[in-house]
């Protein structure tokens, strides 16, 4: 029984137990490795991708694949661009702008999927190149800036020792966190991951759900992006796409299931972190980014095989279990 | 007197059930020979035996005298049996040629011949008097049509025996006049035919022999002509109907669900009405419209046009949410596809559609459904180590009562049942029968769909039977008569 317990602990905790000893590999290769400052500075630098994956954490969980979100942040990019530098709009309305652009995107998804009755992967493959273009032919490809002081504060800032980014992502981590498992709408994110059909037929209105979802993943990939923006300091087309593998893979990574109803919030962190360190040791051994691209793809797949070979695995595991009772 | 085919002591059995039990007779050559029997007594898992799909547990089967311990899909076709399911094997994008021929090759090793294929499809139709455009695409053509594709299929194989499973019951009735011509002409090229169906003046028309099934047991093979549909029936259905249910004690009350003229999801003119506390049975074959009113009741599926009123109130449900929030819910007959989320715990399922109702702000009360869940749990007497086991890792009357409890925590109270104890073990049923009695009497008022007459009659108070859709007549208790009911489902109504 105690043995069950001890295993139950490592099943849950699985992400941040790699994290752990990805941690502890890389510590030895580089000795400033658990520097605090190292430590800051990784989170700083992931803060955005962690604030969209919770978004598209969402529409995993519901059993989803949203194949869109960099493109989506490329357009919510360049229209904060577009608009500060033609009309040095303040920041304040940048930000609203932005999230709205951001609710907007993701739902024309999700009401496709739903008026279309196909799976959002098959609508995103359709709209990210829509996306894209409508990016790239707004833009004229240039890069745009003109951001103030409060907007770089945004990515840039501290506040006391810790940044302001790493501060507000913690935040939407916590709240978001309570959100999917305290609340009912949280439960019915993971009932449609479960079974959507039961979901369903239990009277949770589907439709419903999935535009909480939309308008959530939206949001979160909104303030991603303005984080992003933020950062880099200069709007631009190309920034954005290629964000979707990182977050897909660390989300993969912390626990969800490709099928959805399974995993947590904080594990999805820990996933992420996984991907960061890897790609900060494979800088710091000199790696090219192409070949860094080979070992994310393969470290994906390595995710996917994990989880349907959990999956299987169960399966063997349960049957042995009624033959039991029988 | 020649055999097709021999069957000898075939037993069969799945967990909890006995599908067949040394079941025994043979099939002449040449003969149309139809197997009939109520649902699950045993006739798909024999018919399966024969084609190879299910491994017998013993027995023998002897194709033209020769015994086989088992068949497997290939052997079977080469032996000539050939199958045509309800669900036909066809690829609708493809043509009739290339369907016909599909996996069967005609010609070189890469390139087929197409004009043998021609040639020889040609020929088969001719004998088979069946006129069909060979490069017409399958998806263009009709039900029917497509039956006859699945028929031409099977001769260009040679095919010697040919098993049609229900092959009417889609099929307009003059389709059916057509299909029995191709089945005459099938007999004289002397391909035995194994015909399965419910509806009773076919099985007159067309057989030379019937035999039947019941829960599993070979009653009787013989000529047609020894039978008239009054013995039939009464083969099929049995003993008389046994003492084993549950006795209520539940006052009828006054109206609670009233339904006017419904249509939709394929029925046609449904009427009646349920009161508190009753349990109202719905029979009627495979595919008469049963789990499809269900399904319009519930809001899963929007009804056409007639009225739905619950407690007097005329409702309109655009989704089962609606239906929920009126007092309405549904245990579906799919427990694992529609019922249960199995990869959930009890817990978590049995309080799922009461979150909601019993939330603070928009937050789960998590003591409270604690406290729910044991309480259901106790009340439905769901047997597990504790509350936070998998539902997939309950047996099937757990699982039941586990979505049992998940209905009636919503403060249902008008449950609709769809086969309640399809896959449950004997044992078990009895706990459900308990369990539904027992809502009844705290005035939950029940729509019990279900495909065991026996079931049906010890537990309704009256006997709603449809059949292909329509209403075919409501029987009231002092009028049960498993018989009586048989016949209405298969749409015979006479007195």
């Amino acid at each position: 029984m105690k043995n069950m317990n001890i295993q139950k602990i490592v099943r849950n905790n699985m992400p941040w137990l790699i994290l752990l000893a990805v941690s502890i590999i890389f510590s030895f290769i580089s000795p400033n490795f658990f520097s605090i400052a190292n430590v800051i500075n990784i989170l700083n630098q992931n803060a955005y991708i962690i604030t969209c994956a919770i978004g598209i954490t969402l529409v995993m969980m519901a059993g989803q694949i949203d194949l869109s979100v960099g493109y989506q942040m490329s357009l919510i990019g360049v229209t904060m661009g577009l608009l500060v530098q033609k009309l040095g709009m303040p920041t304040p309305w940048l930000i609203l702008i932005a999230i709205a652009e951001g609710i907007i995107l993701s739902e024309i998804n999700t009401f496709l999927a739903l008026k279309l009755k196909i799976t959002l992967l098959m609508v995103t493959v359709g709209t990210m190149t829509v996306y894209n273009g409508i990016s790239f032919t707004i833009s004229e490809s240039k890069n745009l800036s003109g951001f103030d002081a409060m907007f770089k504060f945004i990515a840039k800032g501290y506040v006391g020792p810790i940044p302001f980014a790493v501060l507000i992502t913690f935040l939407f981590v916590v709240i978001m966190s309570i959100f999917l498992n305290k609340t009912y709408y949280g439960r019915y994110i993971y009932a449609l991951g479960g079974n959507e059909e039961a979901a369903r037929l239990s009277g949770i209105n589907v439709t419903k759900t999935k535009l909480m979802i939309g308008f959530f993943e939206g949001l979160f990939v909104a303030l991603g992006t303005i984080m992003l923006i933020s950062r880099v300091g200069t709007a631009h087309s190309g920034t954005g796409p290629g964000t979707e593998f990182t977050v897909i893979t660390g989300i993969l990574l912390g626990g969800v299931s490709i099928r959805g109803g399974e995993g947590k919030l904080s594990g999805v962190v820990a996933g992420i972190l996984i991907m960061a360190i890897l790609a900060n040791g494979m800088q710091l051994a000199g790696w090219g980014t192409y070949v860094q691209f080979i070992a994310k793809g393969i470290i994906m797949l390595a995710a996917i095989g994990f989880d349907v070979y959990q999956m299987t695995h169960r399966k063997i595991v349960v049957d042995k279990t009624t033959e039991e009772k029988n | 007197m020649d055999n097709a085919i021999r069957l000898d002591s075939i037993v069969k059995i799945y967990p909890g059930v006995k599908a067949l039990d040394g079941v025994s007779f043979s099939i002449e050559k040449g003969h149309v020979h139809s197997l009939v029997g109520e649902n699950g007594a045993g006739k798909s898992t024999l018919i399966k035996v024969i084609s190879g799909a299910v491994v017998p547990d013993s027995g023998t089967i002897y194709v033209d005298e020769k015994s086989y311990s088992r068949m497997n899909p290939a052997l079977s076709g080469e032996l000539g049996i050939g199958v045509i399911y309800q669900e036909y094997n066809l690829v609708p994008s493809l043509s009739v040629l290339e369907n016909v021929f599909l996996g069967y090759r005609v010609g070189g090793k890469f390139f087929p011949d197409t004009k043998k294929m021609r040639e020889r499809l040609n020929e088969v139709m001719d004998r088979l008097d069946i006129r069909l455009d060979p490069d017409a695409m399958v998806s263009t053509l009709s039900v029917a049509e497509q039956q006859f594709v699945e028929i031409t299929k099977s001769l260009v194989r040679n095919v010697k025996v040919l098993i049609m499973d229900e092959p009417s019951a889609t099929l307009s009735n003059k389709d059916v006049d057509k299909l029995f011509d191709v089945i005459t002409h099938l007999k004289e090229e002397g391909v035995t035919v194994i015909y399965i169906s419910h509806r009773m003046e076919e099985i007159f028309r067309i057989s030379d022999d019937v035999t039947v099934m019941r829960d599993g047991k070979h009653i009787f093979t013989g000529p047609i002509s020894e039978v008239d549909t009054h013995s039939l029936i009464t083969m099929m259905v049995g003993r008389e109907i046994s003492e084993t249910y549950p006795e209520r004690h539940s006052p009828i009350g006054e109206a609670v669900l009233e339904v006017e003229h419904l249509y939709g999801n394929g029925d046609r003119d449904i009427s009646f009405v349920l009161h508190k506390g009753e349990i109202l049975g719905l029979a009627g074959l495979v595919g008469a419209g049963r789990t499809e009113l269900a399904k319009v009741l519930y809001g899963a599926v929007p009804k056409e046009k007639g009225i739905i009123r619950v407690k007097g109130k005329e409702v309109t449900f655009r989704n089962p949410e609606d239906a929920v929030a009126c007092g309405i819910g549904l245990i579906p007959e799919d427990r694992k596809g529609e019922g249960a989320f199995l990869n959930y715990s009890i817990l978590w399922n049995s309080v799922i559609m009461a979150l909601k109702k019993d939330a603070r702000g928009i937050f789960v009360d998590d003591k409270k459904m604690e406290k729910k869940a044991e309480e259901l749990s106790k009340t439905f007497q769901i047997k597990a180590p504790s509350l936070e086991q998998l539902v997939r890792n309950l047996s099937g009357g757990n699982q039941q009562k586990t979505v049992l409890a998940k209905t009636f925590a919503a403060d249902t109270d008008i449950l609709i049942f769809d086969e309640p104890t399809r896959g449950i073990d004997i044992g078990v049923k009895h706990d459900i029968y308990k369990l539904m009695n027992e809502i009844a009497e705290r005035g939950v008022s029940i729509i019990m769909i279900s495909s065991e007459m026996e079931e049906l009659i010890g537990m309704s108070d009256r006997i709603l039977v449809l059949h292909e859709g329509d209403m075919m007549g409501e029987v009231p208790k002092e009028r049960f008569d498993s018989r009586y009911i048989l016949k209405l489902a298969s749409g015979i109504k006479e007195e």
